[in-house]
């Protein structure tokens, strides 16, 4: 019987799904590695958009210029050429190779994958923040400064809070872009998610096994992601909707505005 | 308003002035409001009267003149460059706490419920411990009858039920005196009705109120004092008796036929 499934399988089925299975646990591998590197640089681009995003909306332009500089620069280069000149390039510097860094860090693809992916979703995630901070209500803000608040205060008892959850629902599409933006790293010898399927392409010159399974298993993450948003911004967001919408709860869920 | 008395007024504004570029809004107005007085102040819209309010907490920074809280006086400085300024921002924040203020358009957190937003700055401006300010909250937000909304959002509540929460949040800071910019300009007609009510209990209970209003009604019926603002200036200040029944300048009186019709 088993032997019959994959005689079937073998002979007819358009894909080589045996090759697929066999070599399932690398994509599972890959799967990790790509999930690995799109939550670290998340988790340090995130960090790291916060102060810029603080100096992008406020109206200090000594500190203002550079990181409109940054944020220009990465966001109107491709991510693949900030990778390639993070990894490629650095190298050329004798200086460069000679600092401590240069060893654990910056001769590694992993790291250099993740100091570009880092840089490009901070740059991104600024902007995002830039625009949700300076749309915080100013009468929330003055209410706020006629309660007594210290402008650190108000920022962050009140126009963070308030401007993350605002910028919640574009956030998950940086999310799900710097997921996607990740198979740069196949391009640098990293064994991601893609590179699983370049890796089986080049072996067996089958473009489609790999490719396909690669895009599935993309397509299962960016679900759940997409789902997990979902959650987070009926959560975060229940200040935005009707009372009874999150009681009575319509059947497709809060999105489902009726104008 | 009533004559200076040895201890100090609960409120004090001297000789203030405020402009916005060329054109000057507040032409010098004094004002002392004491212990349990309800001071409103009317005007025709341009008549400064919103900004001479807030000029008080310095949302709006005067152009010269003083501020004095419960007898503390606002430290102003002039800058290299010619700007008047506060001296020292934290006194600011200090004085700000003592003095709450409701505004027109609520401006309540929108991201907190109608609780957390009455003991934000009880907690974080006052320190004080957070189940002190909730059970302080529960009873200021029974007072304001909306207790039972407390778990609900701004945006969930009418205008009337929002004011009346941002009222409860200026009374949660237990402040010197409450500051109302035109509480009422914002609200549906048959809304209005609750809030007064709220005010006119509060002024009952000996509150010390500064209330910029178009509310003739409560000018007239529950106000100790009346001033009314003309172009930047004092133009008429008395008793809410005398000034309704036989106004003094005829700008006043002009205004009473305009708006009392």
């Amino acid at each position: 019987m088993g032997d019959s499934i994959v005689t079937f399988l073998e002979t007819w089925s358009p894909l080589d799904v045996v090759l697929i299975a066999q070599n399932f646990d690398r994509f599972l591998w890959g799967a990790l590695t790509t999930l690995e590197l799109t939550i670290m640089s998340l988790i340090i681009g995130g960090i790291l958009s916060i102060p810029l995003a603080i100096i992008r909306a406020g109206n200090n332009k000594i500190l203002n210029a550079p990181v409109w500089a940054f944020t220009y620069l990465f966001r109107g280069t491709p991510l693949l050429v900030q990778t390639y000149l993070i990894y490629y390039g650095l190298g050329q510097f004798e200086w460069i190779r000679e600092t401590f860094l240069w060893g654990p860090i910056l001769s590694q693809a992993w790291y250099c994958a993740l100091i570009a992916f880092s840089l490009n979703t901070a740059a991104y995630t600024a902007e995002l923040l830039r625009g949700s901070i300076v749309n915080t209500s100013q009468g929330e803000v003055e209410a706020a400064k006629a309660c007594g608040f210290s402008r650190a205060m108000r920022l962050r008892r009140i126009v963070l809070p308030s401007a993350f959850r605002r910028a919640l629902p574009a956030y998950s599409n940086e999310v799900i872009f710097m997921l996607h933006g990740s198979v740069v790293a196949s391009t640098i010898t990293i064994q991601d998610l893609l590179g699983v399927g370049r890796w089986l392409n080049g072996r067996y010159y089958l473009a489609y096994e790999g490719f396909i399974t690669a895009a599935v298993l993309y397509f299962i993450i960016v679900l759940l992601v997409a789902r997990g948003f979902r959650l987070w911004e009926k959560h975060w967001l229940a200040h935005l909707y009707p009372r009874d919408a999150v009681k009575v709860k319509p059947k497709k869920g809060l999105a489902s505005f009726r104008v | 308003m009533s004559e200076p008395s040895g201890d100090h007024a609960a409120l004090e504004v001297v000789d203030l002035h405020k402009s916005f570029g060329d054109v000057e809004v507040i032409r010098g107005v004094s004002m002392r409001a004491h212990k349990g007085d309800v001071i409103s102040i009317l005007g025709a819209s341009g008549s400064g009267k919103s900004t001479f309010l807030r000029c008080i907490n310095l949302l709006e920074t005067p152009t010269s003149g003083d501020v004095l809280v419960a007898g503390e006086k606002i430290r102003m400085m002039t800058s290299s460059r010619g700007i008047y300024k506060p001296e020292d921002i934290h006194q600011v924040e200090r004085l700000r706490a003592r003095l709450g203020m409701v505004f027109q358009s609520f401006n309540l957190w929108s991201h907190m419920t109608v609780i957390e937003n009455v003991i934000e700055a009880p907690v974080h401006v006052l320190k004080i411990p957070k189940a002190e300010a909730i059970e302080q909250a529960e009873a200021l937000l029974q007072k304001v009858g909306i207790f039972e909304r407390k778990d609900y959002y701004p945006a969930q509540l009418s205008g009337g039920q929002q004011q009346r929460v941002a009222i409860a949040r200026g009374l949660a800071m237990n402040p010197e005196v409450m500051l109302f910019d035109e509480p009422t300009s914002a609200l549906d007609p048959e809304l209005v009705g609750e809030v007064l009510k709220v005010m006119r209990d509060l002024a009952d209970e000996g509150r010390t109120m500064l209330v910029v209003t178009h509310e003739m009604g409560f000018a007239r019926d529950v106000s100790s004092d009346v001033v009314f603002l003309h172009e930047g200036k004092v133009e008429e200040q008395g008793a809410p008796q005398q000034m309704f029944s036989n106004p003094n300048s005829d700008r006043f009186r002009q205004f009473l036929s305009r708006t009392m019709q």
